[in-house]
């Protein structure tokens, strides 16, 4: 979906419509969650501080979030994929890779589907999408977003090498902030350069992340669209509106925090054995303790007792925080469809 | 000192004790069996702290009085070797020398002093209350409920049995919020209305020891601790502190839809065909219409299904409901009767087994089970 929130925003409240408009949070600490493709034209992104965002567009329009929307309208573009096939693998809230090589409605080409994913979209919620072809996850994901908004791309096997080699590095999936940085102290800025790179090489600066690197610069990708691939940790975090630094202040915040986190854990009824605790200090600094027990950390005790036990091994002396974050992972009955023993409520 | 006692009869007691033993004892005295002699009486006592069973045996041929701590494991692993035979213990108390004299040899150890050996709790007696109980049926109520008690950190009260007393009756309960059993007996009273909650551990020694007494035994607690005096034996445990949750409140009280069934069949038809479900969830189906009841499990993942049609008698609407055939397999196999009563009301509230025809007319059994969703 094209500036998801942005644009539902602008869906919901007809008096944004063709202004630049961002959801998050207003206060000078807020961070913007999406941004309209007006806003975009005064450099504002999403992830940026709203502080910054104001000042490259003093009279941006900030809304707040509303999640249920969102939500509803993710569900019905799910629900439009699944009436071309059931391989469809979530990526977010608003995006999915669609294996359409056998398709509920017989179509022979993706190119037709992708077209035809995109008008039932904008008939059923009037927004828009941008779709990408291509005979890999890679590379589909690129060609989507290559030509936003309303857009599609189509990467045909042989214009693979073509397109994956003047690819800018940041464009590549799985480049983030901190790996492009290490790409363009090794000097390499486009497909081409990574391509030149060796598999040793890769690995020995980036891990196993290098194979796959590797692998993609070669338009190599062989991952399935799998429907029931399932999220690894679910976490839950605050940034405060001040900086904090009594242990009756942290000790509050991580007991919000913790019913945050057990209430998303309880909505997708997945429940881990590993908790990270993750401070970030008012110079930036993170840092992260985490331990993993033998019992599923299912309920508002477990979470508090053992976060509070993390915290133990933090030395908030340090400086005054800005952000707390709780995290589970190694999570199990993370399979929606698993049933669910129930319990007595006692 | 110096006693003389039968080589089979003392292995007996001591094998009997010695599962109050944890053998991760968190002081070494603890792995000893402690030796009293007086007033010609042998009392051996042997403990992990939270519970200690005592013994008593009347030795023969009695010289002295006195206390000494014994090594539990060696004594075990040398007495097991005799044939029976009369053993003389003779002990010195000023060096710990312990020679132990059969009929064609001697075997030494060196015992711990006395005074190592943990002082036993002891019961406040303004608060103490006690009772006497059939050792049949305090047997009884340990088996039918030991097996449904939670094994869970947090939530200690979850992991005993909780006794509930009054004077017309005597409720033996144990959960671990999956399944809940509730035995009761109007046979049993206690002449004040009480409850504690008995952990698994000193549950588990008493069941082992109950099926060999004949007789009653009397049972005394205040908050912290109880004592079970038993002919022969005597358990002093600590009790879990903590309150116990309102189990009554999750018993559904209107359950209109009610199967009757043999108890084996279900049993066995349950084993084999929840060799088909899926190994994470165990999920089984039972869909119950007319006077059938179809047994489904499914493992996707592996292709494979298996169903069984059983007839049976009910009443009620056509419904289906899941349940993890470990936890139903558990309940049938705890229930006597040839027949079970499975009361139910809707897939997601708790099913009610109970026994068809009771042993006895003093008994109300009742196990519960929560069913498991089913997301298709």
């Amino acid at each position: 979906m094209d500036a998801f929130f942005a644009s539902v925003e602008q869906r919901d409240n007809p008096q944004y419509m063709g202004k630049p408009l961002v959801v998050g949070g207003s206060a000078d600490r807020g961070v913007i969650a999406a941004a309209s493709y007006e806003a975009r034209k005064y450099g504002v992104r999403s992830a940026m501080p709203s502080k910054i965002a104001r000042r490259k567009c003093p009279f941006l329009i900030f809304a707040k979030p509303n999640f249920e929307a969102y939500k509803a309208v993710s569900k019905q573009i799910m629900e439009i994929f699944f009436r071309f096939t059931d391989l469809v693998e979530p990526l977010s809230i608003d995006e999915a890779f669609l294996d359409v090589t056998e398709n509920k409605l017989n179509i022979p080409s993706a190119t037709i589907i992708a077209k035809k994913i995109k008008e039932i979209i904008k008939e059923e919620t009037d927004l828009t999408a941008s779709a990408g072809v291509s005979y890999n996850k890679f590379l589909a994901k690129i060609a989507s977003d290559y030509n936003k908004p309303d857009g599609f791309y189509l990467i045909k096997p042989e214009d693979a090498t073509e397109f994956i080699e003047n690819l800018p590095i940041e464009k590549f999936f799985g480049v983030g902030k901190v790996t492009l940085k290490k790409m363009h102290n090794l000097r390499i800025f486009k497909g081409i350069d990574l391509k030149a790179q060796s598999k040793q090489f890769l690995f020995s600066k980036f891990g196993k992340s290098g194979l796959y690197y590797y692998d993609i610069a070669r338009g190599i990708d062989n991952r399935v669209v799998n429907p029931d691939r399932t999220r690894k940790s679910i976490g839950a975090e605050n940034t405060f509106h001040e900086d904090i630094f009594t242990a009756d202040e942290i000790n509050d915040k991580i007991e919000e925090i913790a019913e945050k986190l057990l209430e998303r854990c309880k909505r997708g009824q997945s429940f881990g054995k590993t908790l990270t605790l993750k401070v970030k200090f008012s110079d930036f600094k993170q840092i992260t303790r985490s331990k993993t027990v033998d019992y599923k950390l299912d309920n508002y005790n477990k979470i508090i007792n053992l976060a509070k036990e993390l915290t133990l091994l933090v030395d908030f002396s340090y400086n005054s925080i800005r952000l707390i974050g709780l995290q589970i992972s190694k999570l199990d009955n993370v399979d929606l469809f698993l049933p669910i023993q129930l319990q007595f409520d006692f | 000192m110096k006693f003389i006692v039968s080589s089979s009869e003392l292995l007996s007691h001591l094998q009997r004790i010695s599962k109050a033993i944890s053998g991760k004892a968190t002081i070494p005295i603890l792995d000893n069996f402690l030796f009293n002699l007086s007033n010609s009486e042998l009392t051996i006592t042997a403990s992990d702290l939270e519970s200690t069973l005592i013994t008593k045996m009347a030795p023969e041929n009695i010289e002295g009085e006195g206390s000494i701590a014994l090594e539990a494991k060696r004594l075990l692993d040398i007495l097991k070797e005799f044939p029976e035979q009369p053993l003389t213990f003779e002990i010195n108390e000023e060096n710990l020398t312990t020679d132990i004299i059969s009929e064609n040899g001697k075997f030494s150890i060196v015992g711990a002093p006395a005074d190592e050996f943990p002082q036993l709790a002891e019961l406040n007696q303004a608060n103490t209350i006690g009772f006497t109980i059939d050792a049949g049926i305090l047997e009884k109520g340990i088996i039918k409920t030991l097996f449904a008690t939670a094994s869970d950190e947090l939530r200690p009260v979850m992991n005993g049995v909780f006794f509930s007393l009054t004077e017309n009756d005597i409720t033996f309960v144990a959960s671990d919020s999956h399944k809940l059993i509730r035995y009761k007996r109007s046979d049993a009273k206690s002449s004040k209305e009480a409850s504690f909650i008995l952990p698994k551990k000193p549950a588990s020694l008493l069941k082992a020891i109950l099926p060999s007494i004949d007789d009653e035994v009397t049972v005394e607690f205040d908050q912290k601790n109880a004592i079970f005096t038993l002919p022969g034996y005597k358990l002093i445990c600590r009790l879990t502190e903590g309150n116990y949750p309102n189990y009554e409140s999750v018993i559904p009280t209107v359950n209109p839809n009610k199967l009757i069934i043999n108890r084996t069949q279900f049993f066995n038809a349950v084993k084999r065909v929840s060799v088909f479900s899926n190994q994470a969830s165990n999920l089984i189906k039972l869909h119950l219409e007319g006077n059938q009841l179809t047994i489904s499990a499914q493992d996707i993942d592996f292709s494979i299904s298996a169903y069984e049609r059983l007839a049976c008698q009910y009443n009620g609407d056509t419904m289906e409901i899941g349940f993890k055939s470990v936890f139903l397999n558990e309940i049938l196999s705890n229930i006597s009767s040839d027949e079970v009563i499975f009361e139910m009301s809707d897939p997601s509230k708790a099913g009610i087994m109970l026994p068809f025809e009771k042993e006895t007319e003093e008994e109300d059994e009742l196990m519960l089970l929560m069913p498991m969703m089913i997301n298709s």
